[in-house]
């Protein structure tokens, strides 16, 4: 009897082993195949970009609009009978997106989903989620390219091959403001108020290397928060005291920066201000922070701002809007600017595709970085895409702005 | 029912079942698809972070709602020993102690407390754990997060990434499985699942409420940094939104759905955690928060033990119908048993006596 079971077991096991084993020889098929050697994700007539973007959770309204953008453009384009390649084959180009909740970890899991089947990651928001997944990516060589970080890892080439970042670096943006101050030719004390983080400090040192040897540029205070910080009261007191006639306040927490212009009118100090791009919202943050009392708000952009009375009969934006509401599934004008970021990354896009001739992830890269000063739909004069420097973003150029009661005017001099 | 309860307990046909799974663990890796495999792994480190949550939560009765932030903190010391190049299972170990040790200090204190207050202090940590992170920036990276490609498939194994990771999930997570299964039915499971029940009548019986829940949440951090550990080993990134309170309440909304104070049911929580948000996804990637709380709240509608109380489920409906049937066979409903006997638990039973001992008697 019990050798009967013995043998009962192991002829079990034998057979599983040799059916495990028969299996595995098949397991792994070359993955790469298709035609004539082409990518993943490219046929002769259709592309497929994949997304990973919060869709969820606090930063679901940034991360709505990244798809929403990039939806827009090439739904319009789609609509026309899609993109010619630069082999001569026309396609249509499909976006596969999907919410990672701004986890890394989701992302991760997106990315692993999505690669088997997409030619390129794009447009996703998020300095964490976009890096969880950066050196598998590179490993993989599957492009993740003009990605919605000021991260600037994201534009070093040695570091990141298969990357690409689109926006600005934190970097870029503090240079903007540094040099409009230091051209003003007049004498000016600086409080600073950062994030004390890779952000704050981004743009605190684009800030100083562009004041560098101005001699008519004081830094008076200069003070730091924690991004978890409910109040900045202490510190906006502090930096009161200094009495300096311009802020510059490195901050990415809307209710922190109402609550700063607000404590500023309280304490009656009325400086002039400058807020980075993601703070600066006229509508969410200006008016409820009542910034006309102050002398000048300014901010940086590269995109015409479609709620400004100054674009409102602007061709781009007219056209962006219609689009937005059609083929992105978006009915309001965008409350963020990362729905009109989106849909120029999908111009750039699409200018790289035009210059493919071969339909592979290598001749997508060596296109995409060879664009210079491209004035891709929706950019503010001034500004443009080149992505042959290295080390910057595709989009390094800001020009500052300043608060006119409803919306901003491009400005020259500080004043 | 009684007929399969009785094959099953004959050994060779556990031995079997158990050789068989084992083969199948030790051949999958090498014939699923690699997003199989990654998807695999993630549900390990996630049920082995749920199983942790168990130990405190499902079997001793503790509210914890800071689960996630031993995780991160595993995650966290196995990058940057990874990083330094420290020798891997240095930093395995240094993965699961720290955790323990901060686990222990915080239980020290949390386990004064009563009831919820426990619940309360342990919000705080991954309150605490991502400012922390942020700002301890010359170990943890800062908000840019930490990434480390320590568990890439050595050259002399000609296996793939994934299929490498996923046998060092199956391994770790595997040995972290068994050895909390021994610890929760033994002395020490009677233990937590009368602390659980009734602290006085535990402290009467000459249990220390207060011993055995510093042991419980001590255990439950240690767990959570091995899940750490394999959360960097697969994900190999980490950063500070890792340990957002968040989370902690997905773990513990997971292990609820899972099953609580099951084994089995700490692998379906893990499966839950990776799953579903992976399926919302692909219903409508524009909704995924509201499709998981539907799906939560229809799971602790019509299944309150959690999945793994499913099987029980479908057989009682199954009896029932059969008695309604007439066959008269004299049954009555069995009275859950204490937490910690799971092994009674799961076996089907007559008169709340399990049908194999019966036959003995």
């Amino acid at each position: 009897m019990k050798r009967k079971t013995h043998l009962r077991m192991t002829s079990a096991v034998a057979l599983v082993s040799a059916v495990a084993l028969t299996l595995a020889g098949c397991g792994r098929g070359d993955e790469t195949g298709g035609a004539r050697g082409a990518s993943t994700g490219i046929d002769d007539t259709t592309i497929t970009l994949g997304v990973t973007t919060p869709l969820s959770g606090t930063t679901a309204g940034p991360g709505t609009c990244t798809v929403a953008g990039l939806q827009a453009y090439f739904g319009a384009v789609n609509a026309a009978g899609g993109v010619e390649f630069g082999d001569g084959k026309t396609r249509k180009v499909e976006i596969e997106a999907l919410d990672d909740a701004y986890d890394p970890q989701k992302a991760k899991a997106n990315y692993d989903q999505l690669k088997g089947s997409v030619f390129a990651m794009t447009a996703g928001l998020g300095t964490p989620t976009n890096r969880a997944y950066r050196d598998a990516a590179n490993s993989d060589q599957v492009p993740q390219v003009l990605v919605m970080t000021g991260d600037p890892i994201f534009s070093d080439t040695d570091e990141s091959p298969y990357q690409l970042g689109f926006v600005p670096t934190y970097v870029n943006e503090g240079e903007a403001f540094g040099e409009l101050l230091a051209a003003s030719g007049e004498d000016h004390t600086v409080a600073i108020l950062s994030q004390n983080d890779d952000y704050g400090e981004g743009y605190v040192e684009g800030f100083k290397r562009a004041i560098e040897g101005a001699d008519n540029i004081t830094i008076a205070k200069e003070l730091t928060y924690e991004a978890t910080d409910t109040s900045v009261d202490a510190q906006i007191t502090q930096l009161a005291e200094s009495d300096a006639d311009v802020i510059f306040n490195a901050m990415s927490i809307t209710p922190l920066a109402i609550a700063s212009l607000q404590k500023a009118q309280q304490l009656n100090w009325e400086p002039s201000w400058f807020l980075p791009s993601n703070t600066s919202s006229p509508g969410a943050i200006l008016e409820p922070g009542k910034a006309s009392a102050f002398p000048g708000v300014y901010s940086v952009s590269f995109a015409k701002a479609p709620q400004s009375p100054a674009f409102a009969e602007d061709e781009d934006v007219q056209t962006f809007l219609s689009d937005l509401q059609e083929y992105g599934d978006y009915q309001d004008p965008p409350a963020f600017p990362h729905c009109m970021w989106s849909y120029m990354a999908g111009a750039t896009l699409e200018k790289a595709f035009q210059e493919m001739t071969e339909p592979t992830r290598d001749d997508f890269m060596e296109a995409l970085r060879g664009i210079t000063d491209f004035t891709a739909p929706l950019m503010l004069e001034g500004t443009s895409v080149t992505t042959s420097e290295s080390g910057q973003p595709a989009v390094s150029t800001v020009v500052v702005q300043k608060y006119n009661g409803t919306g901003y005017d491009t400005v020259e001099d500080f004043g | 029912m009684s007929r399969l309860t009785e094959i099953s307990s004959l050994p060779w046909v556990r031995w079997t079942a158990g050789a068989v799974v084992a083969v199948v663990l030790l051949v999958l890796p090498l014939v699923s698809s690699e997003y199989a495999n990654q998807n695999l792994a993630r549900i390990g480190v996630f049920a082995v972070a749920v199983l942790g949550l168990n130990v405190v939560m499902g079997y001793t009765g503790q509210v914890s709602l800071g689960q996630i932030f031993f995780v991160g903190a595993g995650a966290y010391v196995t990058g940057y020993g990874a990083n330094e190049g420290w020798n891997i299972g240095l930093v395995l170990l240094a993965s699961i102690l720290l955790p323990g040790v901060v686990g222990l200090l915080v239980a020290l204190a949390a386990a004064r407390l009563g009831g919820l207050a426990i619940a309360m202090v342990t919000i705080a940590l991954p309150i605490v754990g991502v400012p922390l992170a942020k700002r301890l920036s010359d170990v943890t990276g800062g908000s840019q997060g930490l990434s480390s490609s320590f568990s890439n498939a050595p050259a002399w194994t000609g296996l793939f990434n994934d299929q490498w990771q996923l046998y060092l999930v199956l391994v770790i997570g595997g040995a972290t499985f068994l050895l909390t299964r021994n610890l929760v039915r033994g002395k020490y499971g009677r233990a937590f699942a009368i602390v659980k029940a009734n602290e006085a009548v535990a402290a009467s019986m000459g249990i220390s409420p207060y011993r055995y829940k510093v042991l419980a949440f001590t255990v439950a951090s240690l767990i959570g940094g091995v899940s750490g550990f394999l959360y960097m080993a697969v994900i190999q990134f980490t950063s500070p939104e890792t340990m957002t309170f968040g989370h902690s309440v997905t773990l513990l909304a997971s292990m609820v759905i899972g099953g609580a104070g099951s084994i089995v049911g700490s692998m379906l929580g893990g499966a839950y955690y990776v799953l579903v948000p992976q399926w919302t996804n692909a219903i409508d990637p524009n909704m995924t928060e509201l499709l998981q709380g539907a799906l939560l709240l229809l799971t602790l509608f019509l299944l309150p033990g959690g999945l793994v109380s499913l099987p029980r489920a479908i057989a009682r409906r199954l009896r029932r119908n059969r008695r309604s049937g007439g066959t008269g066979h004299h049954e009555t409903p069995s009275a859950r048993p204490a937490p910690g006997r799971d092994g009674v638990e799961e076996t089907a039973t007559d008169g709340g006596i399990p049908t194999e001992r019966q036959e003995q008697v």
